[in-house]
């Protein structure tokens, strides 16, 4: 796809996904200092040494790598069971598509809440194969949300095995490998872009929930585990002032996602 | 076999299947005593986990049930849970989610209604932009932001609060389908005919065009119904709800194995139940559903 065919939407939304990840990373990693000493928010009520700008930028940072990272994972566990349920074919794809369906069917907060409870049990039992809470965290969102890109993947694909041009490539007596190389791919490389965008929100809304439970123990504080742990003084000390930034930053991440994966989505179908 | 038999049965293969994963994934965690690791289970969740589960014991994945269907308690003395108290939580959840589904019917209206006005002015984009800024807010934004109002100074219900903050965004999920489904419609050539032999308008959406639209409605019910549950756990925490929610989190960072198994799977059921609720009335109200079953 040319920079020319992307929508206009598709921009903004990425736009804005690009200027928060800067912003969150040159206010939470590079210059913490300023946040420190020109919050106009004032100190946070619950984490006293700390401002709530630098909560709210340090979270946003989090919550962006944690949404990135499994949502990547996800986008390719999905392409890689499409991709084998459409070679393999008949009854095991019949049968991958069932499994995909009944994965999808199960709300990702509640799976993702019991594949935390694994995961820390191993990790205080040290058999966590080297990962710490944010690998726990991307590996159970990936767990969970390879599902939706599995399905979508492999009627994308279906879509395309029924193209003439891919009919005239087989006649031709091109191979499986080539089909896949010079055509299809191709043609699924915007839809990968727009799957992975779509799959980013959803991710970070359940990493949100899940460590506002306090079930996760993401360190430094996502977002979501931010609002978890400012929770009691929230109710006690007119919490707003805590509260809506935070909300914000993610409402406006989650806008930037949206948008580009719907204009992208869109423009895909219609190419 | 009638494929609404073969439907059914498809459905209802999923609680097995998530109560036996879900079981087994328990069975194997590996959960530390104070010899072996610094954060360790207390002894009692341990011996717990050991007797409720049956480890070791031939279909021993039976244990949790078996001792919910005798009255035992499961889990903890101090934070376990019986067959009727389960229950009792579940209804709770449930009510809230059905009060929860009609606000969200009641948003999914009006927003249809403001979105087909909104269309052609200037406030369009808010048309376009209140979707993405209502499923980028997670329940418990909201929820924290009533909470002063509910949980400190009780001023309003927590159930009816619970009820209205998890039904923004299925409602306005809803909404959105409605109005793309009913602009779809609209535009078909049946409508055309109808308004050129002489019909009202009105005859016209309620005789032709809403029967059109309420399978695209059905097809949403199952993620509305999900979306609705889960949106409980959230509201139900930061309410204080004793209901199905709180018990099923508390559960997870109590470490209460067994009844994580129990109402993973109860949930399952609740999802399958919505599921075959729908296939009902789908086939109740969609002629297309009925001839293809025949």
């Amino acid at each position: 796809m040319s920079a020319r065919r992307i929508p206009t939407r598709a921009w903004v939304g990425l736009v804005l996904l690009v200027g928060l990840g800067l912003a969150s990373w040159l206010a939470g990693r590079v210059f913490p200092e300023a946040l420190a000493h020109t919050c106009p928010l004032g100190m946070d009520p619950t984490h006293p040494d700390r401002t709530v700008c630098e909560l709210a930028f340090g979270g946003l940072w989090v919550s962006l790598a944690v949404g990135l990272a499994a949502g990547a994972l996800s986008t390719v566990l999905g392409l890689g069971v499409a991709m084998g349920a459409r070679a393999a074919g008949g009854a095991v794809e019949h049968q991958v598509l069932r499994l995909v369906d009944a994965v999808f069917a199960l709300p990702d907060v509640l799976v993702v809440m019991v594949l935390q409870l694994a995961g820390q049990s191993m990790l205080d039992a040290g058999h966590a194969g080297g990962l710490g809470p944010f690998g726990l965290m991307v590996v159970s969102l990936a767990l969970v949300g390879w599902a939706g890109p599995a399905r979508m993947f492999r009627n994308r694909l279906a879509t395309l095995e029924g193209q003439e041009f891919i009919a005239a490539s087989r006649a031709l007596g091109a191979g499986r490998w080539h089909l896949l190389r010079v055509h299809l791919w191709p043609a699924l490389r915007p839809f990968v872009l727009a799957v992975f965008l779509s799959r980013l929100p959803t991710a970070i809304l359940t990493e949100s929930t899940v460590s506002f439970f306090g079930i996760a123990r993401m360190e430094p504080m996502s977002l979501g585990r931010y609002l978890g742990t400012s929770y009691a003084a929230l109710i006690y000390e007119g919490g707003a002032r805590v509260v809506l930034p935070a909300w914000g930053l993610l409402v406006l991440l989650v806008l930037g996602a949206s948008l580009s994966s719907q204009a992208l989505g869109a423009g895909t179908r219609r190419a | 076999m009638p494929p609404a038999l073969i439907r059914l049965g498809r459905q209802l293969v999923l609680v097995p299947i998530v109560a036996i994963a879900s079981y087994f994934l328990m069975a194997a965690l590996p959960l530390t005593t104070a010899d072996d690791a610094k954060r360790q289970v207390a002894p009692e969740v341990l011996a717990s986990y050991r007797r409720d589960l049956g480890l070791g014991q031939p279909l021993g994945f039976l244990r949790p049930w078996e001792k919910l269907f005798r009255g035992e308690r499961l889990g903890t003395s101090a934070q376990g849970i019986t067959g009727d108290e389960l229950l009792w939580k579940l209804s709770g959840s449930v009510g809230v989610g059905l009060v929860a589904l009609v606000l969200a019917l009641g948003w999914a209206l009006a927003f249809a209604l403001l979105r087909a006005r909104w269309r052609r002015g200037r406030l369009s984009v808010l048309g376009d932009s209140l979707p993405a800024v209502a499923f980028g807010t997670p329940v418990f934004i909201p929820a924290l932001l009533l909470a002063p109002a509910v949980v400190e100074r009780g001023h309003l219900l927590p159930e009816l609060c619970a009820a209205l903050v998890i039904s923004v965004w299925p409602g306005i999920f809803l909404g959105t389908l409605v109005a793309d489904a009913l602009d779809t419609e609209l535009a078909r050539d049946y409508v055309r005919t109808a308004l050129g032999k002489g019909l009202s308008p009105r005859s016209v959406l309620w005789r032709h065009v809403l029967p059109n639209v309420l399978p695209a409605l059905l097809d949403a019910v199952g993620p509305v119904a999900t979306s609705l549950l889960a949106g409980s756990f959230a509201a139900e925490r930061v309410f204080g709800l004793p209901y199905f929610g709180q018990l099923y989190v508390l559960a997870v960072l109590q470490k209460q194995v067994a009844v994580v198994v129990v109402a993973t799977t109860v949930f399952a059921s609740l999802l399958v139940i919505v599921g075959l609720a729908v296939e009902l009335v789908r086939l109740l109200v969609d002629p297309r559903a009925r001839e293809a079953r025949t």
